[in-house]
């Protein structure tokens, strides 16, 4: 007899996963019926026109059910039912409100329904404007949606095989041989959920997910309107609308992934935005893909040319996003990223190569049908036209995203290479190295193009007009590229040219903006975009290249493309510096303080943060140029035994930025009680007591007493004594007084003074008369070792990284401007 | 031929064999063994924590020097010594990547990435030390 458990929740998540259910059918619905309103398209309109408004029905049906599985996902979430197992993993009680949408997009299984609901957002727009490739369209689209659905639908095909994985699977099925399980009150036993990922918990973990997946799947849209376009043997009708779809692609995307770069620099610990990674690669490479593909269709809607290329660029896209889900989802990467991403093992590997199998089936089935009668142009380019050096410039970013995804892939490809070679290959031992030194070429090439390409004319430009204006602009890149280099010292040869190619891109892109275009603000899209893009160059190379350590140097190195001995590297690695509490030490132009901790608690986790201050000052007058205090903190979960997670603190100048942050504290935090009292007698003004890193000057007593901390009553005997207190390494003489009083002639009470830079604490604890001119105090003083508080920090300087943000803004306006222009000319046109 | 055919196959060769020729930077896993062959010469091999052999660090001495044994998938036990802090949770490891090189003896290395059992999973991998 099955058990009956007390205390569950079981609604919800049959509700959710009926809805689930109900989505992934009518999904297939949506999809058979726009494939027969295809097929009846020519024979019977009629029976077509029906067969479209079922398939807009299941598409609506489709959308509504996925909007409530998430509605239910999250009242289980909000609801801290934790019978079910992805509110467990995910999320906790202590949690703050704000997070708990992050913790639905933390799992597998949720990130996988934000993909699904931004497919069925973007889908419902497409319907209400794709007219005549609407049934097409939203016919892969709905039948890309069947396939994201078996990811979380979570049904048992055989006694081990189960499709997908249900956000609703409770408890006790996904850990059955748990013993807890068995009993039917196990739900008093599940008190709290695991929660979030410490290192999650900040607001980038809310808005980053869905913007980046609305970038993955905003590449659905072109490459639907690709393959309605082969299918239909037209190709026309699906420029505007795709270029629409690419800008906007290309817009959000763009934004997704610089996203992560900042998240990735503000609160996580990779030392810095960029960083090579498999699984930023992972969303890179799409996007440079989509990059090439959107210029080569601007070739092809000016010029009819490129249109083969553009089709493959375009549906690679998508088929791309796949393969970067299967790269960061299954674990294959576990290696090689710094990403804490765990495999779901094998099911998914299989399910996830069955679908970009299906996918890459139908592009390739779909491109072949139709690779004869694609619409070519038999004549040549000229070579001053702005066709040819597109193409060319989409060409390199194509093989420029190749060289990515080859090296990105070693743990796919590994194992066939290994059986051919012998060879176990491993990622190059400094990834750093290895993407800059081919990368910086592609940067340099794109950056020229980006600056020169909008100076050319399609199909021939005035070869006098060009040189002029190409040349004036580059000779003035050239001077600043020049300023710039010198001032900043950028040495490697590579790295100037490509200071160059930024510098030239800037100026050329603003020229022509300005007096070419007259500044029409609706024409300067692509020259706002290539403005950006060569500004995040220059953003990338200064804040980079000088990037370095101020607890240690390290400048230069993953940009020396010189072999230097391992230990030579190794030295420059030494990036920590241990700070005791209150002496300061030297890092860079700064002096950096360890001044004292504070904790703060939410729930049961602990965050400690510790306060550093820099003070940087000129050397000459010693005046102070600047100061300001930095909190990094390290946080204890309670319940991961202790494990620590730290977040970093960044100071923001204009031109540069301190980022610091915690790689290790005194491990035990009892030490301040662990020291005594220690008594000093003093008898007459003038006499010291020794201090670890100064002394004590007694300067004598005081009746007259002007305390906030003591509020006089009639019958108090009290007394200040003054101590003058010298510490030794700021040079500074600080006074304290501590009080000694006598109330009520009975009881004594003693107000302390302490100095939290020397860590001392001072108690006047008696005082003995033995006549006018002989008094003795007795002071008791504690002083807690600085050795024995202290952290171990790393703080890197990152010069001129504003403008790289600045220049990802501006490009990702320029993609706007280009797609409003685009959009206001279709809607004048009526 | 057209010339932008001409020009795009160049550009193609020169990239596949820029491409190519980076495979020569690609490193390979080894153990103690096979590294200490070639001293000096930076590469990856693939251990476990010691947890019985002593670990040393000592943060007031020097942050960035963390000693301890490794055993790698031979089964040949190692001396480690990383420029680095000791990463977090090492004991909890149940297996760790090190990327350095042999030489006297020990494994100097400057990158560790550690991979936790399932309990701790979401600190599955970390990183000890850019480099």
């Amino acid at each position: 007899m099955d058990t009956q458990f007390i205390g569950e929740h079981l609604r919800p998540g049959q509700l959710g996963h009926f809805f689930v259910i109900t989505s992934f059918v009518a999904s297939m619905f949506s999809a058979f019926s726009y494939f027969m309103a295809v097929r009846t398209e020519q024979k019977d309109p009629l029976a077509s026109r029906s067969w479209l408004l079922f398939g807009r029905g299941g598409f609506v049906l489709h959308t509504a059910t996925i909007i409530s599985v998430f509605v239910s996902l999250f009242y289980i979430i909000e609801n801290h039912l934790f019978e079910y197992h992805y509110a467990w993993e995910h999320s906790s009680l202590s949690l703050p409100g704000k997070y708990l949408l992050a913790c639905f997009w933390e799992g597998q299984e949720g990130s996988f329904m934000l993909w699904t609901f931004w497919h069925c957002m973007l889908g419902l727009v497409v319907m209400r404007t794709a007219k005549g490739l609407e049934t097409r369209t939203m016919a892969i689209i709905a039948a890309v949606q069947v396939c994201l659905c078996t990811m979380i639908i979570g049904i048992y095909l055989g006694p081990d095989i189960q499709l997908g994985k249900t956000p609703f699977a409770l408890l006790r099925n996904v850990m059955r041989d748990a013993p807890i399980f068995s009993s039917p009150n196990y739900m008093s036993f599940v008190q709290d959920g695991n929660g979030l990922n410490v290192s999650l918990r900040n607001y980038w973990m809310v808005i980053h997910p869905p913007v980046l997946f609305l970038g993955f799947a905003s590449t659905l849209i072109p490459f639907a309107y690709c393959i309605a376009a082969l299918w239909k043997g037209e190709f026309q009708t699906f420029i505007k609308p795709t270029l629409a779809w690419s800008l906007f692609n290309g817009a959000v995307l763009g934004t997704g992934i610089m996203m992560g770069g900042a998240w990735a620099y503000e609160s996580l610990n990779f030392g810095g935005y960029w960083a090579w990674d498999p699984v930023e690669n992972a969303s890179l490479v799409p996007w440079l893909v989509l990059i090439a593909g959107l210029h080569t269709l601007l070739v092809y809607k000016a010029t009819g040319r490129a249109l083969t290329l553009t089709l493959v660029l375009l549906l690679l896209t998508h088929l791309l996003v796949w393969y970067s889900t299967f790269l960061t989802r299954t674990g294959i990467l576990g290696k090689t990223s710094v990403h804490a991403f765990t495999g779901d093992g094998k099911a998914l590997t299989y399910h996830l190569l069955i679908v970009i199998g299906l996918l890459l089936l139908l592009t390739i089935a779909m491109l072949i049908r139709r690779w004869r009668g694609l619409p070519r142009i038999k004549t040549e380019e000229e070579t001053l036209s702005r066709e040819f050096w597109m193409f060319i410039g989409s060409v390199i970013l194509f093989l420029a995203s190749i060289q990515i995804a080859i090296s990105t892939s070693i743990p796919v490809w590994s194992p066939l290479a290994k059986w051919i070679s012998g060879k176990d290959f491993a990622p190059p031992t400094d990834p750093m190295l290895h993407y800059n030194n081919i990368q910086v070429w592609v940067a340099i090439i794109i950056g020229i193009l980006s600056a020169s390409v909008l100076y050319m004319k399609f199909k021939n430009s005035d070869a006098k007009t060009l040189g002029k204006r190409l040349g004036l602009t580059a000779l003035i890149g050239a001077v600043m590229a020049a300023g710039i280099g010198y001032s900043q010292r950028i040495t490697t040869w590579q790295y100037d040219i490509m200071l160059f190619a930024a510098c030239f891109g800037i100026v050329a892109n603003i020229y022509y903006g300005i007096i070419v275009q007259k500044a029409k603000f609706k024409n300067l899209g692509p020259s706002v975009a290539h403005l950006g893009f060569a500004m995040v160059l220059l953003g990338i190379l200064l804040s980079s290249y000088n990037k370095h350590a101020i607890s240690y140097n390290i400048t230069g190195e993953i940009f020396n493309p010189g072999k230097k001995t391992a230990e030579e590297n190794a030295k420059e690695n030494r990036e920590n510096e241990i700070l005791f509490h209150g002496v300061p030490v030297a890092m860079g132009d700064f002096i950096a303080t360890y001044e004292g901790d504070s904790e703060s608690i939410t729930g049961k986790d602990r965050i400690d943060y510790y306060k550093v201050s820099f003070e940087r000052k000129d050397s000459n007058s010693n005046k102070v140029l600047d100061r300001f205090v930095l909190y990094p903190d390290a946080f204890i979960n309670s319940k991961g035994q202790g494990v620590l997670t730290v977040n970093p603190s960044t100071k923001h100048f204009w031109n540069y930025d301190i980022f610091t942050y915690i790689n290790g504290f005194t491990p035990d935090k009892g030490r301040i009680d662990t020291m005594s009292y220690q008594s000093h007698i003093f008898h007459n003004p003038g006499d010291t007591a020794h201090l670890q890193n100064g002394y004590m000057v007694f300067m004598g007593l005081n009746r007259e007493i002007n305390d906030k901390r003591y509020i006089p009553k009639d019958s108090d005997l009290a007394i200040s004594a003054k101590l003058m207190v010298y510490d030794s390494s700021t040079r500074k003489s600080t006074e304290l007084n501590p009080l000694y009083i006598l109330r009520d002639k009975q009881y004594v009470v003693n107000v302390e003074d302490t100095l939290p830079n020397m860590n001392l604490y001072a108690r006047f604890e008696s005082i003995v008369v033995k006549s006018q001119d002989s008094v003795s105090t007795e002071i008791m003083i504690k002083q807690t070792d600085p050795k024995d508080d202290f952290i171990v920090l790393k703080a890197l300087v990152f010069p001129f990284i504003n403008v790289l943000w600045l220049g990802v803004i501006v490009m990702v306006l320029g993609f706007f401007i280009s797609l409003g222009n685009l959009l206001g000319r279709q809607l004048s046109k009526g | 031929m057209k010339k932008i055919h001409i020009v795009i196959l160049v550009i193609v060769a020169a990239g596949i064999s820029i491409i190519a020729a980076s495979f020569g930077q690609f490193s390979s896993y080894q153990t103690f063994e096979t590294a200490s062959k070639e001293p000096g010469k930076k590469l990856y091999v693939i251990g476990f924590l010691q947890k019985d052999k002593e670990m040393q660090y000592d943060p007031k001495k020097d942050p960035n020097h963390f000693i301890f044994y490794a055993k790698d998938k031979q089964g040949n036990i190692n001396k480690v010594i990383f420029n680095g802090e000791k990463p977090r949770d090492i004991e909890k490891s149940e297996q760790i990547v090190m990327m350095g090189y042999e030489e006297g003896g020990s494994f100097h290395c400057s990158r560790i990435q550690m991979k936790c059992p399932s309990k701790y999973k979401k600190d599955m991998v970390a990183e000890g030390n850019n480099g």
